[in-house]
């Protein structure tokens, strides 16, 4: 072989081996950021469908180490914290520390059952897969691969009334359980979660759709709690009567998005279809302010709340505002101690 | 006065790794990887282009049906049409036909086994320089591409698993074709022109029929490989995903095996037994 032939091949192994040694590292540290494009909401938007009609994030962690949290906790001493513990006995996942955030998304037409509406939820955090893959396996659940990713589903079984024979049983609430990425757990339907896998291997995942990617990057930073959405996926959802639907204004689309801390400080933000719509809102809201405020003359702690509540927008825009202080959870942590007493 | 023995005849891996080491520069050197180097340089200039298009259209360029392409479907696309449908069974064709077409046709064969090395073995070690050659060009063009496109409004490491899965199944692909191919070599007299007939004619056209077809084709157990979804880019790509069946992992890697084993063993006995005549 000649020097010429060996400078070639060590050239192109270098090529190979640096390429899979970066992607090596951007896959273990949860990937390297867009270089042109501007990146906006969490990595993990990628598993959410292009078709999702809303979709929520929430930092777990800074909301369990609000001061806020540990205000409730304090004000609440009689309230255990059992159930916490028997959850982390079970699935060694302790709530406070070992979830950093999840972002949640209503599925797609598409991803969406008849009569089982159903949602996606992917958690960043610590998890024990293997305690949690034998604890789906004890309640009956079937591990499969998906495209290279373990799916755990757990089928509950309910007995249908006034049939006690076992071929009338059949599966309802079958939930799936999914290890997506080392530290990233899904769980949701089963078809949701593949949906989830082919939207972040297609790369046709909700960054993809420009409208809700707008909503998100509207987010102002310093959020830890946010959804976003399309109205009329909502108004579907809960399956209000006709009469109602045709009453509610012509809204587009909307947005949450609240700081949990000291206090909890936040902005509800809805677009409509046009000014007139906006301004009928507008009015709509202002009326139920007025009205709460008359009503709430008598209850400090309602009062205190209705105060913290703006109004604002123009346009096509309406937004409410609201910044509900400390001492305002303290007066609700008191009321229902004094409750308790009673 | 007693006669010095004469040393050993080396074995069948020996032999071959010294036929490899021959032919890796010819082959490398070629004008032949000049047509190579292009085949594989097209994708990553058009990765440049695709990145310079992105950053001058504010990514707005880059849309199909009001949604933003991003890069990881972009790269699985490339894959599929770019390596997958042409590179490799292409590159398979040329190199695997001309392994002993070349010698046969350049009349160097006799130099070749007149050697005290099994005939099997030059061929061996040609196909081991095939798989070098080409693993060592067309690979690094697929790495370049993934840099490039794989960032685009996606991450690396999200595609990652998908640039491993990609690289694996190429060099399976380049070995099943070479072997192939190596074994039309070595038999037929006009290998080029039958090889080309077999990709561009018979995988076509039998991945676009249903039924059983398609079995008979490398592509349908290569394509079950794929981790990105097939492209509808043409009517025929068109109806093969309407008549698509994939065969289970497994299955194809098997298959592919089987293709690969038996076709370089029944390469090398063709080697082995056949007289070559060379035309004068």
């Amino acid at each position: 072989m000649t020097k010429q032939t060996r400078y070639f091949m060590a050239g192109s192994a270098a090529v190979i081996v640096a390429g899979l040694g970066v992607g090596l590292a951007a896959y273990y540290t949860g990937g390297f950021p867009s270089l042109s494009a501007s990146r906006t909401g969490p990595a993990e938007l990628a598993y959410v469908p292009a078709d999702s009609p809303v979709v929520a994030y929430a930092n777990v962690r800074e909301v369990m180490n609000s001061s806020l949290r540990q205000q409730f906790k304090q004000s609440m001493p009689d309230r255990t914290d059992e159930g916490q513990r028997e959850f982390q006995q079970r699935t060694g996942i302790d709530i406070e520390r070992d979830i950093d955030y999840v972002v949640a998304a209503m599925a797609g037409p598409e991803t969406q059952g008849e009569h089982d509406p159903n949602g996606l939820v992917v958690a960043r955090g610590r998890f024990n897969t293997g305690l949690l893959e034998t604890l789906a396996r004890d309640h009956g659940g079937v591990v499969e691969e998906y495209k290279g990713k373990r799916l755990v589903t757990v089928s509950e079984r309910r007995q249908d009334s006034g049939t006690p024979d076992d071929t009338d049983r059949r599966h309802h609430g079958a939930i799936t359980l999914a290890f997506l990425e080392p530290g990233l757990v899904g769980i949701g339907s089963q078809a949701a979660i593949k949906s989830a896998i082919d939207a972040q291997l297609t790369a046709h995942s909700i960054t993809s759709n420009d409208a809700m990617m707008e909503l998100v990057s509207d987010i102002e930073s310093g959020n830890n709690a946010w959804a976003v959405g399309r109205f009329d996926a909502i108004a579907n959802q809960t399956h209000l009567p006709d009469e109602i639907r045709s009453r509610i204004p012509a809204v587009k689309t909307f947005a949450v998005m609240s700081h949990i801390d000291g206090g909890l400080t936040g902005t509800l933000r809805a677009e409509t279809r046009d000014e007139q719509s906006a301004e009928n809102l507008r009015q709509v809201v202002q009326g139920f302010l007025a009205l709460g405020r008359m009503q709430a003359q008598s209850d400090p702690k309602v009062a205190a709340m209705l105060q913290s509540l703006q109004l604002s927008g123009s346009g096509t825009t309406v937004a409410l505002s609201f910044a509900v202080p400390a001492e305002v959870f303290s007066l609700m942590g008191q009321a229902h101690r004094n409750g308790n007493q009673r | 006065m007693s006669e010095r023995p004469l040393p050993a005849a080396p074995g069948y891996l020996a032999s071959s790794l010294r036929v490899f080491d021959l032919s890796i520069g010819e082959m490398l050197w070629s004008r032949r990887t000049i047509f190579m180097v292009l085949i594989v340089a097209a994708p990553v200039l058009i990765a440049l282009l695709i990145r310079a298009i992105d950053a001058l259209s504010g990514g707005r360029a880059m849309q199909v049906d009001g949604i933003r392409m991003a890069g990881p479907a972009i790269f699985g696309m490339m894959i599929w049409i770019f390596y997958l449908r042409f590179t490799v069974p292409v590159l398979g064709v040329f190199y695997g036909t001309s392994l002993i077409a070349d010698e046969v046709e350049d009349k160097t064969i006799t130099y070749l086994f007149t050697r005290p090395i099994p005939r099997g073995a030059v061929l061996a070690g040609k196909y081991l320089a095939y798989m070098a050659c080409t693993v060592f060009v067309v690979l690094p063009s697929v790495v370049l591409v993934y840099l490039l496109i794989a960032p685009l409004r996606g991450s690396l490491g999200g595609s990652f698993l998908d640039l491993v899965k990609d690289l694996l199944l190429l060099a399976i692909g380049l070995g099943a074709y070479g072997a192939l191919f190596a074994l039309v070599g070595s038999t037929f007299k006009r290998p080029l022109l039958i090889g080309l007939i077999f990709i561009f004619g018979w995988e076509q056209a039998a991945l676009a029929f249903p039924g059983y077809l398609k079995k008979f084709t490398v592509a349908y157990y290569l394509q079950a490989l794929v981790p990105h979804a097939m492209p509808s880019n043409s009517a025929l790509s068109l109806i093969q995903g309407i008549f698509r069946d994939t065969p289970s992992f497994g299955m194809s890697l098997f298959w592919l095996a089987v293709i690969w084993g038996v076709c370089l063993a029944v390469a090398a006995r063709m080697v082995e037994r056949k007289e070559y005549v060379l035309e004068q």
